[in-house]
């Protein structure tokens, strides 16, 4: 095992990565390896360090609560998620009824017409739906 | 599959159980993931705070081709770095929570603040420095909550090991 092995398996013991195959020969390496052993003493120190100074914070007892009213308080002003749904049956129902309407007088017309009306109503809800997306990110 | 009966309330419409359990199982990670960013809890809590409401706007856009957790994880990462970017933090990083080490150091380290040798780290090792002893040094949970593959969250932990290290020789 050579030295840059052997920092990789001393960085790795820190997230738990324990290799039993090649423990003997790490303990062989740092017994004969004067930087290696310097290495794994500041890791050591440095591990220990961090977990003291990385402390979890706690969350307020009352962020439930705030997430409650801030969505009660804020949901009037942003665009509701079911608009491109409401859009796309919307628009449905209105192309359809033309159709029905137009239909015994031209037969192509409203071929044409009803393709052309299922792509508009298309584009709108899936440009409602990105704008949704982008009001939120 | 995680988060199985989130799902299946989305799928059932039921936004509202859906919310709350999303709520009570992933405010603290929201929460932390925040804090790993911004370096300041009551900050953090705020953004924490938007994230739910966010998430509560997109709930119904849920179309399950990504786990519930990697989508909200992305909110949440992507709110705290416009708060960051907004209100540069960058600078501060108070970490005002630190109590001093309980135990006495090696005298090198005795003179080391957490505040001045973070910032010496790239962004991404900052978080994963953070989240990883914030989340009792566990690499799936941090790469879960950064959607990253266990061996980048440990390639960026042993730089960081490195780089921090070094400022402590010196």
């Amino acid at each position: 095992m050579n030295c840059r092995e052997a920092q990789e398996q001393i960085l790795a013991s820190f997230e738990g990565d324990v290799f039993p195959g090649q423990r003997d020969a790490l303990d062989k390496h740092l017994s004969e390896c004067a930087t290696c052993s310097e290495f794994t003493a500041l890791q050591s120190q440095l591990d220990l360090f961090l977990r003291e100074q990385i402390i979890a914070p706690q969350l307020s007892a009352s962020f439930r609560a705030a997430v409650r009213a801030k969505i009660a308080s804020k949901s009037s002003h942003m665009l509701p998620a079911w608009l491109p749904d409401v859009a796309y049956v919307a628009g449905s129902v209105a192309g359809l009824a033309l159709c029905a309407v137009l239909l015994p007088f031209a037969a192509t017309t409203v071929i044409e017409m009803g393709a052309s009306v299922a792509i508009v109503v298309y584009l709108l809800q899936t440009f409602l739906r990105t704008a949704l997306q982008q009001s939120i990110e | 599959m995680a988060d199985e009966d989130v799902q299946r309330l989305l799928c059932e419409r039921r936004y509202g159980l859906a919310f709350e359990l999303i709520l009570q199982r992933y405010e603290k990670k929201v929460f932390y993931l925040a804090y790993s960013i911004l370096k300041e809890s009551a900050n953090a809590e705020d953004v924490a705070q938007d994230v739910f409401v966010k998430l509560w706007q997109v709930l119904p856009l849920y179309d399950g081709r990504a786990a519930v957790s990697t989508w909200l994880y992305t909110i949440s990462r992507n709110t705290a770095l416009s708060a960051l970017r907004a209100k540069s933090y960058r600078n501060t990083l108070p970490f005002e929570e630190c109590d001093p080490p309980a135990v006495d150091p090696e005298p090198g380290l005795r003179r080391l603040q957490l505040k001045e040798v973070l910032p010496r780290l790239s962004q991404i090792e900052q978080e994963i420095v953070t989240l990883f002893y914030l989340q009792q040094c566990s690499v799936e949970d941090v790469a879960g909550m950064l959607d990253v593959p266990a061996g980048t969250v440990k390639s960026h932990l042993h730089r960081a090991r490195r780089r921090l290290a070094e400022l402590m020789r010196s």
